[in-house]
């Protein structure tokens, strides 16, 4: 949507105020959870532990389906914190999105947001490439990058690398910004200009069907992205 | 309206710093916070089940064998009690034998004694008697014979008529 946005610079650099209000919104949110869950820690949980130790467990899970022990082990923080971050981004604009009097909505799902994705993308996929070099060596890592299962599929290869970047950040994105736009449709629908009480009766049981939807999507969407590391990782360190 | 991304706007490279670093920055404090915790707490917990796991096994074996002890020593303890029984119904029955030998030596000689005494006092009573019988005799002989015949002879003649008796 061409929505107004609030920038502002600092040493060169552009800053969107959304994006940075609504990550530290995640972030708090993530940090109160895991500060209350883990108060305290016991070898014999409580409940908030068991609660955590599952989200944990869950996580370790994906990883060690696709990777090593030893490498899901050293991904484990990374995967951990990916995961428990995007759930509550994408979740956070189910419930909350503040929009201002001048149209600039300063707080939503950060994952809406096409920059925060690919950002996300870029940084996982980084890792992955890293460790790739780290496991294989620089040229161990270009020929199993471009050269598997042969030389002639370099051209495929290089179109499934750019291809990788982009469908996991598109992917992320796309979900949860369809979500959010489909709820403010729906929204805007329940505020529609005559006959409000109707449209309201019609809007709200939509709005509760779609924000139930959203909620699973955004749940299999941070598994998915978490996943899909995994996946890249072990293509790029050859342990496929 | 044509919707648009902000992609399209210009690059705001400060919002991607910004996230990279808010990321890095939560995930420090989730690994002091959440992470280092639960992954002691997990390590702690499969190290505890392995002990656990390892001592029961520990403690059943040592059960076990105590068991096999313990049954070896009351099939020992049976052993030596049907024994002891065995060596007190022996001692029992040798006594009890000793004591009838003894008491039926003793009833033996008791017997010779009575046997012996008996026979002395018949030799005693009969040689009693041949000297009543004898001097009776003569008295009576002599009574009735009225004659001078001495006793010496009459004895003589009697013991002589005895032996006969005797004899037969």
């Amino acid at each position: 949507m061409d929505e107004p946005t609030s920038t502002f610079s600092f040493l060169g650099l552009t800053f969107n105020w959304t994006t940075i209000i609504s990550t530290l919104i995640a972030m708090s949110i993530v940090v109160l959870i895991a500060v209350l869950l883990t108060r305290k820690v016991a070898i014999r949980p409580s409940k908030g532990q068991n609660a955590i130790e599952y989200v944990l467990d869950f996580v370790r899970g994906i990883l060690g389906d696709q990777l090593p022990a030893n490498l899901a082990r050293q991904f484990g923080l990374y995967a951990f914190t990916l995961f428990l971050f995007l759930i509550v981004a994408n979740e956070m604009g189910l419930l909350l999105q503040v929009k201002m009097g001048n149209g600039v909505t300063y707080v939503k799902s950060p994952t809406a947001d096409p920059l925060f994705a690919f950002t996300l993308a870029i940084m996982s996929l980084m890792l992955a490439h890293g460790t790739g070099v780290k496991a294989l060596g620089f040229g161990g890592y270009l020929k199993n990058m471009f050269f598997k299962p042969y030389v002639a599929m370099f051209p495929l290869n290089v179109v499934e690398q750019f291809t990788n970047f982009l469908t996991l950040a598109l992917r992320l994105f796309g979900n949860i910004f369809a979500g959010e736009l489909m709820l403010n449709l729906l929204a805007s629908l329940a505020w529609g200009t005559h006959l409000n009480g109707f449209w309201i009766i019609l809007a709200f049981p939509l709005e509760i069907a779609w924000q139930a939807f959203s909620l699973l999507i955004g749940g299999i969407q941070a598994y998915v992205f978490v996943m899909l590391t995994g996946v890249f990782t072990a293509q790029l360190s050859g342990n496929e | 309206m044509v919707p648009t991304l902000s992609m399209s706007k210009a690059m705001p490279l400060g919002d991607m710093v910004f996230i990279i670093v808010a990321f890095l920055t939560l995930m420090v404090i989730l690994k002091y916070v959440a992470y280092g915790p639960l992954t002691k707490a997990l390590d702690a917990r499969a190290d505890k089940i392995n002990n656990d796991l390892d001592s029961a096994q520990k403690a059943n074996e040592d059960a076990t064998a105590l068991v096999a002890q313990r049954e070896q020593e009351l099939a020992a303890g049976k052993d030596q009690a049907s024994q002891v029984i065995s060596n007190a119904k022996k001692s029992a029955k040798d006594q009890s034998e000793a004591l009838l030998k003894t008491a039926n030596d003793q009833a033996l000689s008791l017997k010779k004694v009575a046997e012996a005494d008996a026979d002395q006092l018949k030799s005693e009573a009969l040689a009693t008697a041949k000297k009543d019988v004898a001097d009776l005799s003569v008295t009576i002989a002599s009574k009735l014979m009225q004659k001078n015949l001495s006793a010496d002879d009459q004895r003589s003649l009697i013991d002589a008529y005895l032996a006969e008796l005797d004899q037969q």
